[in-house]
């Protein structure tokens, strides 16, 4: 049972970094479609950066600590990355640059969705898997 | 002709001190020249007496040089092809080759000469002596020229060896001569720039060809002469590759066809393609084959190209707008072969002459005419159909109706017959009169607010005084009377607000000194309306300097003052002037030292440097844009200030920093007195945006310059004046263009000073080409260097100043390169470097830029301060003055002063700019060089006494940093400061303080001068000369 519940903690917390991914895709789509203007837009998406790695750290922990160490390991590099970004202080949006540094911004977060939505893959199979192996 | 030396007699060299002097005078022997070219060899000779006075004492020297060696180049060709033909020699090729020797005279000179000046027959041997020596590969080309002129006849004559490569071509050439003749002069007019005496209608050219081949091979080091080899150079750099290019091509064609003769036309573009440098070394010699003085130098400034304005005369005025080329490439493979940047610079209120300015048009109730679907503004490129009833947009081509206020009949032609009421329909650039639509508040009142640091250093630098001087000095002109308001902080640590409510007889000081919570002691009354408060105003003023005279505070609470004054200012916007003498040392946004630790230069780690250090800043550049406030940064200090973080402000809200190091009232204290009162006093754009539009299938993709972006396209710009300008690039959104010209309308919406909410609307349009060529010739250098400038500043903000000087020079390589490969096979280049004549100053901007103080060298070559503060500045330059900051006007004035009856008129023969090179530099005279921000005056060592004496007064012996420049009671001395108050008079936007140096007075003169001499080789860097062959050699691999 507690591993059921494991399983479900770090299936919400991909989906929850996955929302969040999407969400700061949409701000950017918004901004560039000019619906938004860039204070509201930077604001939207720099209140949502450090949750989204606080959450990427805590799904880090939780799959190490319910010994999915493979997913863990799977997600180091994502980890490694945002914290890079932490120290150099680059995670956060700049309102003044914002547009020069849109098309990178946004290459980023679609790189970091489709990391997840591979993540969410394999997590997903590995979950049936082991359902499927339970039953014997 | 060959045989007289007219030159010699003249040839009598001068000291070499003064070579380039030497330019000017040559140029009018040009002139003088092309009259004559039909007489004989002898007119030639003319010269030296032809020359004009005002350069007589070199002129001899100087001309003397080219006449004696054109003409043996010139004799050449007839020479060695001729012999047999008497008669046609003389016919033809005389005239001809007096030209050409105008042209070509420098490469070949010393070599050519011998040989040819004896009668041609006999000639044909000594070309082949000295063929060797020319590079190889040029010859084939030229051959054929040479024997164009000549009848078949002169086939038989017996070539030198190295001719006989050529011999086949040679008999179809003379149908051709009236194209050549074509070319030639087109060619040369493309010269005439450097040399504005030239006269572009020369006589026959034909023999133009022949010379060449002489010179390509024999291209020599500077003629031992030497010392006025100015002249030769002029014709030889840019003439010698037009003509190669037709000849070559005349000869491949004639080859294929014999007997037919190219067509005119083709000639003439083909002789205007490109032009070169012949780069050949002397075998034997050590020496590059390139003589400095030949190399393209702008000493005309910067000329606009006025294909622009000519191709489509309603084009808005250049100093508007400007394309990189107005040429636009139709597809993206074309896009990628120019290697240059493809945009535009943009100088929205760019000061007009008299008489030339933006009309304004009301359209009152009828509402301003713009397109329904992309917005334009009606421009004179629309086009009225159905009768006048309707209008086609010319970005987007929708058909729009026409109101009915608006309507017109047209007349038999189409036009519309109110045209010439509608000054809207006639010109490029218009001012509308903005109804409510276009406004989100009422037109805000022009506001100045001062934030003031008043701590000790700024107490005894004696910037306050001056600032409050200068400010009440100003208070009559300010823009915008009786609307404009005016406020005061002033700040060390803690933060003083003034109450200057109308009704109070002085003004009230309040004291905050809660730094972490800041709060604004008053409501309002802390800005107040200038007419109504004028003598609180007046008084505190007055008392400002002294109220904080014996202040001893160290500190500076710079981020919480800029709050407080963000707070005051928020409801209405305006500009901010900040007075900065110290480092941010209390509060939010305190900075510290940076810099220090040698050890980050040359690292990965050296742009930080260059980045505002705390967010605090950019924040708050970004809030204060939002609040329509524009801040324009002074900073005095002689310590690190942080410039780059406190630059941000200005940068971010579309101000400009003015950096002032060490500051010392006495010194500095005119020019900040200039740019202050300038700064409150120019025509100013308040809360502005800014777009460009441009038609379909291109779009602006980034934006340079000194602003924020408040949408995709759209500049927030809070105040503008005629001192800023913004870059932008272009990209193809489509694959190809399919429409024959694209068009860019640039609108300014602004508030003006008098409350108007107006739209300043600037209207082009460019030709779309399918051809690469046709974009290098029409390219522009002034904007291309504008913009590879700021891309290079942005570049040195994430990476080390390597790499962003190779980027630049990366980029020039790749250009030229195309540009060659596009000639490459139809032409024989050999060792020669070609270029567009449009571009012929790219490489010098080029390495002017990489020796900019932005950019140059390491750490050690400029304070980390200046670097910055030098960045945000020429961020922001229009085009021209930043040219002329790249290349500085040299002139020399000794023989001006001395002259009896120096009369306004010859102002401009006297402003005669030189080469900034050491060797311009007479120990003789009296220079000025001028860079559009300060005057340095350089006194030689073996000037005569009577001048400085008269300049100096009394001070003439004494060590020249301590002397400062003011008139004395003689006409010298008068006459020099009306030169300086002219040349200022001429650039106003900034300030020129005169510093004086003595030749020789090390390390001053060093500092000061000689390291701004940019051709010259200085500890590291690469001379004019080097340069050239180092891109030219990089051009060449892999070709």
């Amino acid at each position: 049972m507690g591993n059921l519940f494991g399983w479900l903690v770090t299936f919400f917390l991909l989906i929850t970094l996955l929302a969040i991914i999407s969400y700061q895709l949409m701000c950017f789509a918004d901004l560039e479609f000019d619906y938004i203007n860039p204070y509201d837009s930077a604001a939207r998406i720099n209140m949502v950066v450090m949750p989204e790695f606080v959450i990427q750290a805590v799904f880090c922990l939780v799959s190490l600590m319910t010994g999915h160490s493979f997913m863990c390991f799977l997600s180091l590099p994502y980890l490694y990355y945002n914290f890079r970004s932490y120290k150099r202080r680059r995670h956060l949006i700049d309102v003044a640059e914002i547009y020069n540094q849109l098309n990178w911004e946004k290459k980023q977060r679609l790189m970091k969705l489709g990391y997840l939505i591979i993540l969410l893959v394999i997590f997903i199979f590995w979950l049936l898997w082991t359902v499927g192996n339970d039953d014997y | 002709m060959g045989t007289e030396n007219p030159g010699r007699p003249n040839f009598p060299m001068r000291p070499s001190s003064t070579p380039f002097a030497s330019a000017l005078p040559t140029m009018t022997p040009f002139s003088s020249r092309g009259p004559m070219v039909g007489s004989e060899a002898s007119n030639i000779r003319p010269i030296p007496p032809g020359a004009p006075p005002t350069m007589t004492p070199f002129s001899s020297a100087g001309s003397s040089p080219p006449t004696r060696f054109s003409d043996p180049s010139v004799p050449s060709p007839p020479i060695t092809s001729v012999p047999s033909a008497g008669g046609p020699f003389q016919q033809y090729p005389t005239p001809p080759f007096p030209s050409t020797v105008q042209t070509t005279p420098t490469r070949a000179p010393p070599v050519g000469q011998p040989p040819f000046q004896p009668p041609a027959n006999q000639i044909s041997a000594p070309p082949v002596s000295f063929r060797p020596q020319s590079q190889v590969p040029p010859v084939p080309m030229v051959s054929a020229p040479q024997t164009v002129n000549f009848p078949p006849s002169s086939l038989n004559v017996p070539q030198p060896p190295s001719e006989s490569l050529f011999s086949g071509p040679r008999p179809n050439f003379q149908p051709t001569l009236p194209p050549p003749d074509l070319s030639y002069s087109t060619t040369k007019s493309t010269f005439q720039p450097p040399f504005p005496a030239y006269p572009s209608k020369q006589p026959a050219v034909s023999q133009v060809p022949s010379p060449f081949p002489a010179q390509q091979g024999s291209f020599m080091p500077p003629p031992p002469a030497s010392s006025s080899p100015f002249s030769s150079q002029q014709g030889s750099y840019v003439p010698p590759p037009p003509i190669a290019a037709p000849l070559g091509y005349q000869s491949r064609d004639q080859m294929q066809h014999p007997g037919s003769a190219p067509p005119i036309g083709g000639i003439q573009t083909l002789t205007e393609d490109f032009s070169s440098l012949s780069l050949a070394s002397m075998p034997g010699s050590i020496e590059p084959g390139l003589d400095y003085r030949t190399l393209p130098r702008p000493l005309d400034g910067d000329v606009e190209p006025s294909s622009f304005v000519e191709m489509y005369p309603m084009n808005c005025d250049p100093r508007y707008l400007r394309l990189t080329t107005s040429a636009i490439p139709n597809s993206q493979s074309l896009v990628s072969r120019w290697h240059l940047p493809l945009g535009a610079v943009v100088c929205p209120l760019a000061e007009a002459p008299e008489g030339e300015e933006v009309p304004v048009i009301n359209f009152a109730s009828t509402g301003i005419i713009r397109c329904r679907r992309c917005r334009t503004y009606v421009n004179p490129y629309v086009t009225f159909t159905d009768a006048g009833r309707k209008w086609r947009c010319n970005i987007c081509s929708l058909l729009n109706d026409v109101p009915g206020e608006y309507f017109a009949n047209l007349d038999a032609t189409g036009r519309r017959i109110d045209l010439d009421q509608r000054p809207e329909l006639i010109k490029g650039s218009v001012e509308f009169v903005a109804p409510t639509e276009y406004m989100v508040r009422p037109p805000m009142p022009p506001l100045y607010f001062f934030l003031i640091d008043v701590s000790i250093s700024a107490v005894r630098s004696g910037m306050i005084e001056v600032v409050a001087q200068t400010v009440r000095s100003c208070l009559d002109e300010l823009p915008g009377f009786p609307r404009t308001q005016i406020g005061f902080i002033t700040f060390d640590s803690t933060i003083h607000f003034y109450n200057m409510k109308s009704s109070l007889m002085q003004p009230q000081m309040m004291v905050v000194s809660d730094l972490d919570d800041i709060f604004v002691p008053l409501p309002d009354d802390l800005l107040v309306n200038l007419s109504e408060s004028r003598n609180v105003v007046e008084t505190f003023l007055d008392s400002l300097p002294s109220m904080f005279q014996d202040n001893v505070n160290v500190e500076s609470a710079f981020g919480p003052a800029l709050k407080a004054a963000f707070m005051v200012m928020s409801q209405l916007g305006g500009k901010l002037l900040i007075f900065q003498n110290t480092l941010p040392s209390l509060g939010v946004g305190r900075l510290k030292l940076r810099g220090d630790d040698l050890r980050v230069y040359g690292t990965d780690k050296e742009h930080i440097l260059r980045l505002p250090e705390d967010p605090f800043y950019k924040q708050m550049a970004a809030d204060l844009t939002k609040y329509q406030i524009g801040v324009n940064v002074y900073a005095f200090s002689d310590k690190y200030t942080d410039i780059a973080s406190l630059g941000t402000l200005a940068k971010y809200t579309g101000g400009q920093v003015y950096y002032y190091p060490s500051f010392q009232s006495g010194i500095h204290g005119e020019k900040l007195r200039h740019e202050l009162a300038r700064d409150l006093t120019r025509e100013t754009a308040w809360e502005a945006v800014m777009r460009i539009r441009c038609g379909k299938g291109i779009r602006f993709t980034s934006y340079h310059g000194n602003f924020m972006l408040r949408s995709t396209d759209l500049l927030a710009l809070p105040a503008v004046d005629c001192d800023k300008a913004y870059a932008m690039q272009l990209s193809l959104e489509e694959t190809l263009l399919t429409t024959q010209t694209v068009y860019f309308q640039v609108a300014l919406l602004y508030t003006a000073s008098c409350g108007e909410r107006r739209i300043r609307v600037h209207t082009a349009a460019a030709a779309i080409v399918t051809d690469l060529g046709e974009m290098y010739r029409q390219a522009d250098t002034g904007a291309i260097v504008s913009l590879f400038c700021r891309l290079a500043i942005e570049k040195t903000l994430t990476n080390k100043l390597d790499d962003a000087r190779n980027s630049l020079q990366v980029r020039i390589v790749k250009a030229l390169r195309e540009y060659r490969n596009l000639y490459a096979v139809q032409h024989r280049l050999g060792a020669r470097m070609i270029y567009p004549e449009s571009l012929k100053f790219l490489c010098l901007y080029g390495l002017a830029l990489s020796k900019s103080v932005p950019l140059k060298g390491g750490y050690a070559d400029a304070q980390l301060d200046e670097r910055c503060a030098a960045g945000f500045t020429m961020m922001a330059l229009p085009v021209k003055k930043l040219l002329k900051l790249l290349y500085p006007s040299l002139i020399r004035i000794d023989e001006s002063l001395l002259k009896p009856s120096a009369q306004a008129d010859d102002f401009k023969n006297i402003m005669k700019r030189l080469p900034l090179v050491a060797e311009s530099l007479d120990s003789r005279g009296l220079y000025i060089y001028d860079d559009g921000f300060r005057f340095i005056i350089w006194f030689g060592r073996m000037l005569s006494p009577d001048i400085a004496g008269n300049l100096l007064g009394p001070d003439f012996a004494a060590e020249l940093s301590r002397v400062t420049l003011h008139q004395h009671d003689n006409e010298m001395s008068r006459r020099l400061m009306g030169m300086l108050k002219k040349l200022r008079e001429s650039d106003p936007s900034y300030y020129q303080l005169s510093y004086l140096v003595r030749q020789g007075e090390q390390p001053r003169e060093g500092l000061l001068l000689l390291v701004n001499l940019l051709e010259d080789q200085m500890g590291g860097t690469s001379g004019y000369v080097d340069w050239i062959m180092q891109i030219h050699r990089q051009v060449q691999q892999n070709a």
